[in-house]
C-alpha cells in the first residue's frame, strides 16, 4: 500500500504537524488508490482532521511530503489545491449563513469559473451566460445530493441538519474535484439519513468516477463504504487494513474503548 | 415570475423617475447657490463612500485610512493639472486658457484615469500587509497608512522629486488647480456650479452602477465568502489574497477619482483636507447608512453631507440669534455632530438602510465569531 | 512529477531570506533606530549619552501612552470595541488636573510635603472624574448597542470623541494653554553615566510603575479581576457562571478611565502644556502601542507604549518633529508584517 504506484491518486509520506509541544498528527504514511472509498477514523482528538487540514492546504505540515495526482501539494495554498481537485466538507457545517443553498454551491465553482473584475461589471454575454450556466449546475448537484427542489433558494442555515451537510457536499462537488474529503458527514444525522448517505457515497464512486476519503465515528457507515481503513490514535497510524481486519485488531477496540477492554 | 419581472419594472421605473429630478434639479436654483454647492459635495462623498463600501461593507475590512485615497487622487490632479510645477511645461488636451499659463496641464478625463490608476496601486500596496491579519488589526494598519500619507502630504513641502518639483505645496496647498475643461463644452467656473453638479451625478452613477454589477457577480460572491468564514472560502477555491486585494482596488479607484474631482471643484489641495477625521466622515457614512448596503450608504452620505456643511453651520447657528441669544452655537459644532452621530447609531443601530445580509448576519450571529484562520502558525 | 509542484518552488535563496526575516525580522525592526543612532553617536561624540538621554525621555512619555493603551487594551479585551473616545477621556484627566490645581491653589512655590498631598488628591480626583466618565460613556453610548453590529459601536465611539473635545474646547479655549510647571519638571535630579534623570522622569515612571503593578495584581488576584477575565474570554460562559456581564464591563472601563485620568495628570505635569485635541494623538498613539503589544494583553500595552515612546523621542530628536508620527506608524505597520498579531499577542485558532 505504501509503494508509490502510479494508481494512487494521494500519497502522503511521513506527515506530520506540530502545535507547539503537540504531535497531533506524528509520521503518518497515507495513501488512496484511485476510484475508492476509504476511511480514516480513530478516537476524539486523534489527529484526524488535523491531516485533512494538511491535505487542503489550511495547515501546513511540520515534516512529510504530499503528493496529488502526481503532483506535490505539501504546503500548498487551499484554494489551488482546490483547483487541482481535492474538494471537502467540514466537522462542524461551516456553509455561508446568509446565503441561500444554489448561491453555496455557486461559491463552490468559484474555482471554475471566469468572470474577472471587468468582465462582471461590464456583464458580457461570457459572464451572463457562464452566471446562467453556473446557478443552474448549483440546482444539479443539490438535486443530485437529494436536496428538494424547493428548497434551493431557501437559506442555508434555515435548512435541516441533514440538508445541510448535503449543501455542503453539493458545494464541494460543484468543483468537479477529484477526490472528496468528508468530515464526519453523518454528525447529527438520524439512521435513515445516514444510509442515504452511504448510498451517496457509492454514486458518487460508480457514476462518477470520484475518489473518496471518509472521517467517521459510525461504524455502520465506515464498515458499510469502506474498502480500506486507516486508524489513527494520538496521531500516529496504529492499524490499517480491509474492514475486517482493522475490526478485529486488538490495538484498534484498545485505542476505542481503552486499556483492557480487549473483550468488550 | 412575472410578478418578479413586473416588480423589476416598477424599480427601474423608480429610479428613472428619481434620477431624472436629481439632474434636473439645479436648473431649479441659482448657478451658484450655496445648495448646489452641497449636492455636489454630497454627491463626490457618496463615490467616496461607495468605494468604501465595497472594501467594509462587501469584503468586510475595515479601513481607518481611506483619506489615504482621497489624498493621493487630490495630489494627482495637483501635480498633473495646475501650475505648481511651473518648471514644466506640458499641456495635454487642455482648453485655451490652460494652455497659456506654465505647469503641467493635463485634460480632466486623463486624470482622473491616472488618479484611478495611482490610488488603485496604493489601494494594493496599503493592502498587501493587512493580508495575514485579523479584523481590527487591519483598521489599525489602514489608519497608520492613512496617517503616514497625511505627514508626507504636511511635509512633502521639504521633499524634491527633482530640483525644482517638491512633491507637496504642504499646508499652503497646491492652488489654483485647473478646473474641469471637457470638449466641446465651455470650460467650468466657479460662478456656474451646475456643470460641476452634473459631472460629480455622472461619476456618481458610475460608481453606483459598478457597486451593483459588482454585488450580484463571482466576486461579489467571494467577498461576502470571505467575509463570514475566510476558512470555508478559501478550502472551496477563493484565492483570499486576490480577492481581498480586488477589493482594496477598486474602492480606492474610487477614492482616487472623488479626490481627483473635488481637487479641481475646491480649487485646492492643501494638506490639512487629509485628516484621519476625514476617514472616520466616510466611515461614518458607510456605516450609518447600513453597511454593504448601496442605497443605506448612498442616504449616509447626503444625510452627513447635509449635516455637516449645512445643518450645523447655516441652520443651527442661526437658532439662538433667533430666539434672542447671544450665543455663538460654531463653538459647539463639532459637538453636535458627534451628538447626531451617537443618536443616529443608538435609534438605528443596523444602519438606515440595512443591508438585506447583514441584517441576517446581526440577528442569527453569523460570520461574528473567529472564522478567520490564522494560517501562521506557531 | 516535481515540474507541475505547487506551490511554485521558490528558489532557495529566497526561501532562507524569509525564514531568516520571519525570525529575526522584528527584532531588526525593533533595534535598528536605536543602534544606528548609538553607533553614530560613538563615532562622534564618543559615549552613548545622549541615545541614553532619548531613551529616558522615551520612557517616561512611553509610560504615559503605556497607561493610556491599559484602558484600549482592557476594553478592547472585554467587548472587542476600539473605544475611540478614550483618547479625549485622557484630555479630560488633563483638564481636570489643571482645574483643580487652581481650586486647591497649588503652586510650585509651596514645600514638598504640601505639594505631595497636593498632587496626590489631585490624582486621586483625576481617576475618579475620568474613571465615572468613562462609566458613564459606556452606559449611554456603548451598552444599548450590544448585540448590534460591531461596527456600530465604532460610531458612537467616535461621536463621543467629539462631544468631548467640544467640551474641552469650551473649557479651555481653542489654544494650546501653558500650566504652571509645578514640579519643576526640567530639574536634573540626578546623572547616571551621563544621562540625565529630571523630575518629571521620576514623576512619570514613579507614578506609572505602581500603577500598572497594583492594576495587574487586581486582574490576577481579585474576584473582580477574575471575573473580567472570565467575561473576556467568553461573556456567555462567564454569564452562566453567574459573573454579572455588566457590571463586570463597567468596572472594566472604570479603571480604564482611571488610568487615563492618571495619565492626564502626568501628562500635563510633565509636558506643561494642555489643549482640548491633545486626546486625539494621544489616542491614536494609545492605540497603536496597544494594538503593538498584542491587543487585549496588559503587559503588551505597557511594552507598546514604552517601546513607541522611544522611537518618538528618538524621532523628535534626530529626524524632526514633524515625521514623528509617521515614523511611528511606519514602525507598527512593520511590526504587523512580521508579527501579526502584536508583540505579545496569542496566535493559534481552529481550522477545519
Ligand atoms: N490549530 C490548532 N492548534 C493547536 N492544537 C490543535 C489545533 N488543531 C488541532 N489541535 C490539536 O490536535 C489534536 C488533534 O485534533 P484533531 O481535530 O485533528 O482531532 P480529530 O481526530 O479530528 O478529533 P475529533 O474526532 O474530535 O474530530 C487535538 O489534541 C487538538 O487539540
Ligand atoms: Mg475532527
Amino acid at each position: 500500500m505504501t509503494d508509490a504506484s502510479p494508481d494512487l491518486i494521494l500519497d502522503a509520506r511521513d506527515v506530520s504537524k506540530v502545535f507547539g509541544g503537540l504531535t497531533a498528527v506524528g509520521g503518518v504514511n497515507f495513501g488512496i488508490p484511485r476510484g475508492g472509498i476509504v476511511s480514516l477514523i480513530g478516537p476524539n482528538g486523534a489527529g484526524k482532521t488535523t491531516f485533512f487540514n494538511m491535505l487542503t492546504g489550511l495547515y501546513k505540515p511540520t515534516t512529510g511530503r504530499i503528493v496529488f495526482d502526481e503532483k506535490a501539494i505539501t504546503g500548498g495554498r487551499p484554494d489551488k489545491i482546490m483547483a487541482l481537485g481535492i474538494a471537502r466538507t467540514f466537522q462542524n457545517i461551516r456553509l455561508f449563513g446568509t446565503m441561500s443553498a444554489r448561491e453555496n454551491v455557486m461559491v463552490g465553482e468559484h474555482a471554475r469559473m471566469r468572470a474577472g473584475l471587468f468582465g462582471s461589471i461590464l456583464r458580457t454575454p461570457r459572464v451572463r451566460r457562464e452566471e446562467r450556466h453556473v446557478s443552474d449546475k448549483a440546482a444539479e448537484e443539490l438535486a443530485y445530493v437529494g436536496l428538494p427542489p424547493n428548497t434551493f433558494d431557501q437559506l442555508a442555515i434555515n435548512l435541516s441538519y441533514g440538508d445541510q451537510r448535503r449543501v455542503e457536499i453539493a458545494r464541494a462537488l460543484a468543483s468537479d474535484p477529484k477526490l472528496l474529503l468528508l468530515d464526519e458527514p453523518t454528525a447529527g444525522m438520524n439512521p435513515q439519513e445516514s444510509d442515504e448517505l452511504t448510498a451517496l457515497m457509492h454514486r458518487l464512486r460508480d457514476e462518477r468516477g470520484l475518489t473518496i476519503l471518509l472521517i467517521e465515528h459510525d461504524m455502520k457507515v465506515v464498515m458499510g463504504v469502506s474498502e480500506y481503513i486507516t486508524v489513527l490514535d494520538h496521531g500516529e497510524k496504529i492499524a490499517e487494513g480491509l474492514p475486517e481486519q482493522v475490526r478485529n485488531d486488538d490495538r484498534v477496540i484498545e485505542a476505542y474503548l481503552g486499556k483492557g477492554a480487549v473483550h468488550e | 415570475m412575472t410578478a418578479a419581472m413586473g416588480n423589476r419594472n416598477v424599480k427601474i421605473a423608480i429610479f428613472l423617475v428619481g434620477l431624472f429630478i436629481v439632474a434636473i434639479l439645479p436648473l431649479f436654483f441659482n448657478e451658484s447657490s450655496g445648495f448646489i454647492d452641497d449636492c455636489t459635495l454630497a454627491l463626490a462623498y457618496i463615490v467616496m463612500a461607495l468605494g468604501l463600501n465595497i472594501i467594509v461593507g462587501f469584503a468586510g475590512l475595515l479601513d481607518l485610512g481611506y483619506v489615504a485615497f482621497f489624498a493621493i487622487g487630490a495630489y494627482t490632479m495637483g501635480w498633473f493639472a495646475s501650475g505648481f510645477y511651473a518648471e514644466a511645461d506640458i499641456h495635454v488636451f487642455v482648453g485655451e486658457f490652460a494652455s497659456s499659463i506654465p505647469g503641467i496641464h493635463v485634460n480632466f478625463l486623463i486624470v482622473l484615469i491616472i488618479a484611478a490608476a495611482f490610488t488603485t496601486l496604493a489601494g494594493i500596496v496599503i493592502g498587501l500587509p493587512t493580508l495575514r491579519l485579523r479584523g481590527d488589526y487591519i483598521a489599525i494598519v489602514t489608519l497608520a497608512f492613512g496617517e503616514i500619507i497625511h505627514r508626507i502630504a504636511i511635509n512633502g513641502d521639504e521633499v524634491q522629486i527633482a530640483e525644482g518639483f517638491p512633491l507637496t505645496n504642504g499646508r499652503q496647498g497646491i492652488t489654483p488647480v485647473d478646473k474641469i475643461d471637457l470638449p466641446f463644452i465651455e470650460p467650468f467656473t466657479s460662478l456656474n456650479l451646475r456643470p460641476w453638479y452634473w459631472v460629480a451625478l455622472a461619476l456618481a452613477l458610475f460608481v453606483l452602477f459598478v457597486n451593483f454589477r459588482l454585488r450580484d457577480s463571482r466576486l461579489g460572491r467571494a467577498w461576502i465568502a470571505l467575509r463570514e468564514d475566510e476558512v470555508a472560502a478559501i478550502s472551496m477555491g477563493i484565492p483570499a489574497v486576490k480577492t481581498k486585494l480586488l477589493a482594496y482596488g477598486t474602492g480606492a479607484a474610487f477614492g482616487g477619482m472623488s479626490g481627483a474631482f473635488l481637487a479641481s471643484y475646491l480649487n485646492t489641495v492643501n494638506a490639512d483636507q487629509f485628516a484621519f477625521s476625514f476617514s472616520i466622515f466616510v466611515l461614518a457614512m458607510v456605516i450609518l447608512g447600513g453597511l454593504g448596503s448601496i442605497w443605506g450608504v448612498v442616504l449616509g452620505a447626503v444625510a452627513l453631507t447635509f449635516i455637516n456643511y449645512r445643518l450645523i453651520p447655516d441652520v443651527l447657528n442661526d437658532v439662538p440669534n433667533k430666539v434672542g441669544l447671544d450665543f455663538d452655537l460654531s463653538e459647539l459644532s463639532f459637538g453636535i455632530f458627534g451628538f447626531l452621530l451617537v443618536i443616529m447609531m443608538v435609534l438605528r443601530p443596523e444602519g438606515l438602510i440595512p443591508e438585506r445580509r447583514r441584517q441576517m448576519e446581526l440577528e442569527q450571529g453569523i460570520g461574528t465569531g473567529d472564522t478567520e484562520l490564522d494560517l501562521v502558525e506557531p | 512529477m516535481e515540474a507541475a509542484s505547487l506551490p511554485a518552488a521558490k528558489p532557495k535563496a529566497l526561501r532562507v531570506v524569509q525564514d531568516w526575516l520571519s525570525k529575526y525580522g522584528l527584532i531588526v525592526v525593533l533595534l535598528a533606530m536605536p543602534v544606528y543612532y548609538g553607533i553614530q553617536d560613538l563615532s562622534d561624540e564618543g559615549d552613548l549619552s545622549r541615545l541614553g538621554g532619548n531613551i529616558v525621555d522615551g520612557l517616561s512619555n512611553g509610560s504615559i501612552w503605556a497607561l493610556v493603551a491599559i484602558g484600549y487594551t482592557l476594553v478592547y479585551g472585554i467587548i472587542e470595541l476600539i473605544n475611540f473616545a478614550h483618547g479625549d477621556v485622557f484630555m479630560i484627566g488633563s483638564f481636570t488636573a489643571a482645574g483643580f490645581f487652581g481650586t486647591i491653589g497649588l503652586t510650585a512655590g509651596m514645600g514638598i510635603p504640601g505639594l505631595a498631598l497636593g498632587l496626590f488628591l489631585t490624582l486621586l480626583v483625576c481617576m475618579l472624574t475620568t474613571g465615572a466618565l468613562n462609566v458613564m460613556i459606556e452606559r449611554v453610548a456603548y451598552r444599548p448597542l450590544r448585540g448590534a453590529p460591531v461596527l456600530a459601536p465604532l460610531i458612537t465611539a467616535v461621536g463621543f470623541s467629539f462631544i468631548l473635545q467640544n467640551v474641552g474646547l469650551l473649557w479651555r479655549g481653542g489654544s494650546q494653554e501653558g500650566i504652571g510647571d509645578l514640579i519643576n519638571s526640567q530639574n536634573t535630579l540626578f546623572t547616571i553615566t551621563g544621562v540625565e534623570i529630571t523630575n518629571g522622569d521620576l514623576l512619570a515612571m514613579g507614578t506609572t510603575i505602581p500603577l500598572v503593578i497594583l492594576m495587574v495584581m487586581f486582574i490576577t488576584r481579585s474576584r473582580l479581576g477574575k471575573a473580567m477575565r472570565a467575561t473576556a474570554q467568553d461573556p456567555e460562559a462567564a454569564r452562566l457562571m453567574g459573573i454579572n456581564v455588566d457590571t463586570t464591563i463597567s468596572l472594566t472601563f472604570l479603571l480604564g478611565g482611571m488610568l487615563a485620568g492618571a495619565a492626564g495628570l502626568i501628562y500635563a505635569l510633565y509636558q506643561t502644556t494642555i489643549w482640548y485635541a491633545q486626546g486625539f494623538t494621544a489616542g491614536l498613539i494609545a492605540f497603536t502601542a496597544a494594538v503593538m503589544g498584542g491587543i487585549g494583553n496588559i503587559k503588551g500595552a505597557v511594552l507598546g507604549g514604552l517601546i513607541i515612546g522611544i522611537i518618538q523621542q528618538i524621532a523628535d530628536n534626530r529626524i524632526g518633529t514633524e515625521w514623528t508620527p509617521a515614523i511611528v506608524f511606519a514602525y507598527l505597520v512593520l511590526i504587523m508584517v512580521f508579527k501579526p498579531s502584536g508583540l505579545l499577542g496569542e496566535q493559534t485558532r481552529e481550522a477545519g
